[in-house]
């Protein structure tokens, strides 16, 4: 593991409207090419905890500097264009876009960032087994092939971070482990994997965890004395959409 | 791949497409059929007023004598002259306006004692052209002609036009026709005496029809203009003229004045009343039109306001989606503009398509004739339906651009 922060968060805090806190005061370092999962209960702020590093939402207070760029500093504009050139994001409901076949909707994303490269975008879906699924629709594959084309369209731009939210939530076993072993593949590569789950088997894949409850980083295996002993978390099992 | 996914994403809303193009389609076909209307009915509406008489009339220019006792006037006098009857082509050969000048009517006047049977009756006898022929005027294969049936084809005959080459044809005004009992075919007797010399000059004439004008013209009788000359032995002279002009694009008076240049010793004068009331009719049809158009396409602009709005609404999660991924809001706002700005289009073809076939029911149903399209319309209602199309879609568009990903990815 890489040793150099690629993100710092301090003091961090979120309210949604004056009576919704989402988050308070959390802090959290996470290195390069390190892979962190987030867990803890539904509307716990995992989730509002995701959109603050990835620079879809802005913290009410506090700071947060990914890959060196402090965040709150920038507009939306600059947001958007640090996240198509740093962050891939993978999400839960896959969110591809319907009436574009599979390899379409990888290079949609190539689209908003540079040139668009069809043998590119064919080599990311045979990355991840869908070779023979270039031309489906969303509507024609499988949840599992639908999150693996989520994955593809996350690494094309190559990002220098993976950011995924319960990526595996909606997917059988069978298919979770697909995804799953595509995702450690990608970190053996070398990429930062930040992951949210509510499922201690996946969050034990990743190197270090932290659990959030109620806004705050109430545990954090990286610098608890008992190390993974966190793996003894009670985590309610929650097989929906985490509300956040 | 801008392409694509206008392609994809229109094939697959077609049913929203096709409202929106069928907004844009109905304010595009009435304002481009009204157009078409307009710009038809005004040069119907023209030709139409010109059948209401003429609206230049031409005159020798002469000069005026002051006559008087020192220090009182009692006012003027006026030398007569003539307009040349050779020059009178010149008037159709104008520079810039000559394909304007629809016609013009000479007139030669002379007052004549008319008789018939036991009936006496002092008259004005003028010579006209009915229907001559001019040969000098370059008129493709065609020989160009006129006369008082092109310049005043407002006149109701009881009976026969005179032909041009009739040496002892008249026509009789109602009144004149009263008095003297005359009906078609009815031979009279005219004799002018000469003023100056004292010399007589008498000619039979036989009666082809009775005009009725409400005018002057019901006192009068006419006759082929080398009639009147013969009699009065005033050859190649004419008193005035009077000219239609079509004034659609030009106002009278610029046919007036180029007259005025080509003939020198004349002045030409326009009918003023009659130029600004036709003025003032077909502004009042085109403001009415326009009117119409406005409200039409008001309602096409709020519906595609609505249809894209809808669009925006049902496309919230794919927007936040492209957002998330790197869309910056130019691109998000380009791919809807671009979808407006294709349904505009579309829109305002066909619309002008279907307005052409509306303008043509207008015209026949309700103005009596049949209007052909209007090939400079179709710019016209393409460029009304864009703008449209682009303005309706400056709001859903904002809002589309507002859209936070966050938001609409967690599902609220």
């Amino acid at each position: 593991m890489n040793s150099s922060l690629q993100v710092v968060l301090k003091s961090v805090t979120k309210y949604y409207d004056a009576r919704t806190r989402a988050l308070n005061d959390v802090s959290l370092c996470i290195s390069e090419g390190e892979w962190l999962s987030i867990i803890g209960p539904s509307g716990s702020g995992k989730t509002t905890l995701l959109n603050l590093i990835c620079g879809l939402d802005n913290p009410t207070s506090g700071s947060i500097r990914i890959c060196g760029t402090d965040l709150t500093s920038l507009d939306q504009k600059l947001l958007t264009k640090f996240r198509r050139e740093n962050i891939g994001l993978i999400f839960q409901q896959y969110h591809l876009v319907p009436y574009l076949s599979a390899l379409e909707n990888v290079m949609i994303a190539q689209y908003f960032n540079k040139a668009v490269d069809e043998g590119t975008a064919t080599k990311a879906l045979e990355h991840v087994g869908l070779e023979h699924r270039l031309e489906h629709r969303p509507s024609q594959l499988s949840g599992g092939e639908q999150q693996r084309v989520c994955i593809a369209r996350a690494l094309i731009n190559e990002p220098k971070m993976i950011v995924a939210d319960e990526p595996t939530g909606n997917l059988d076993a069978a298919n979770g482990a697909i995804v799953m072993n595509i995702l450690g593949k990608l970190h053996s590569e070398g990429r930062t994997l930040i992951l949210v789950t509510h499922n201690m088997a996946i969050a034990n894949q990743g190197e270090r965890i932290v659990k959030v409850v109620d806004g705050r980083i109430v545990a954090d295996s990286h610098t608890e004395p008992e190390g993974r002993n966190l793996l003894e978390m009670k985590i309610p099992v929650v097989t929906q959409q985490d509300g956040q | 791949m801008f392409l694509r996914i206008l392609t994809k994403s229109f094939s697959n809303r077609k049913s929203r497409v096709a409202i929106a193009v069928i907004a844009v389609l109905m304010g595009a076909s009435i304002a481009g059929g009204l157009l078409t209307v307009t710009h038809g009915i005004e040069e119907k509406l023209g030709a139409e007023f010109r059948r209401f008489g003429s609206n230049i009339v031409v005159t020798p220019r002469s000069d005026t004598i002051e006559v008087g006792l020192p220090g009182i006037s009692f006012g003027s006098v006026a030398e007569q002259r003539y307009i040349s009857e050779n020059d009178l082509s010149k008037i159709k050969m104008i520079n810039n306006w000559n394909a304007n000048v629809l016609g013009y009517a000479p007139f030669l006047y002379q007052v004549v004692e008319a008789k018939h049977v036991d009936n006496y009756q002092r008259v004005v006898l003028a010579g006209t052209y009915f229907d001559r022929e001019i040969p000098e005027v370059p008129w493709g294969d065609r020989v160009w002609s006129t006369g008082i049936r092109r310049t005043a084809p407002y006149w109701q005959i009881d009976g026969e036009w005179i032909e041009d080459g009739d040496s002892e044809g008249t026509i009789a005004g109602v009144s004149v026709a009263e008095k003297l009992d005359l009906k078609p075919g009815d031979y009279i007797e005219v004799t002018y005496q000469n003023p100056v010399s004292g010399a007589t000059a008498t000619a039979h004439l036989r009666v082809v029809g009775i005009v009725t004008t409400g005018g002057l013209e019901d006192s009068q009788l006419f006759v082929s203009l080398p009639v009147a000359q013969k009699i009065s032995d005033r050859p190649n002279k004419v008193h005035s003229v009077q000219v239609s002009g079509l004034c659609i694009s030009c106002p009278a008076e610029l046919i007036a004045q180029e007259i005025e240049l080509k003939l020198p010793y004349v002045q030409a004068k326009s009918v003023k009343q009659l130029v600004t009331a036709e003025a003032q009719i077909m502004g009042q049809l085109g403001q009415l039109m326009v009117l119409i158009a406005i409200a039409v396409l008001g309602a096409s602009g709020l519906c595609v306001m609505m249809t894209t709005t809808t669009t925006v609404v049902e496309r919230r999660k794919e927007i936040g989606l492209m957002k998330s991924i790197g869309a910056d809001n130019r691109k998000i706002a380009s791919i809807f503009v671009v979808e407006s700005i294709i349904v505009g289009i579309i829109g305002g073809v066909l619309g002008y398509l279907l307005g052409n076939l509306i303008a043509r029911y207008i015209g026949v149903s309700v103005f009596g004739t049949s209007l052909s399209p209007v090939v400079s319309v179709l710019p016209v209602t393409l460029g009304v339906s864009l703008f449209v199309t682009i303005l309706a879609s400056v709001l859903p568009v904002r809002n589309a651009t507002r859209i936070e990903p966050a938001v609409v990815l967690r599902g609220e």
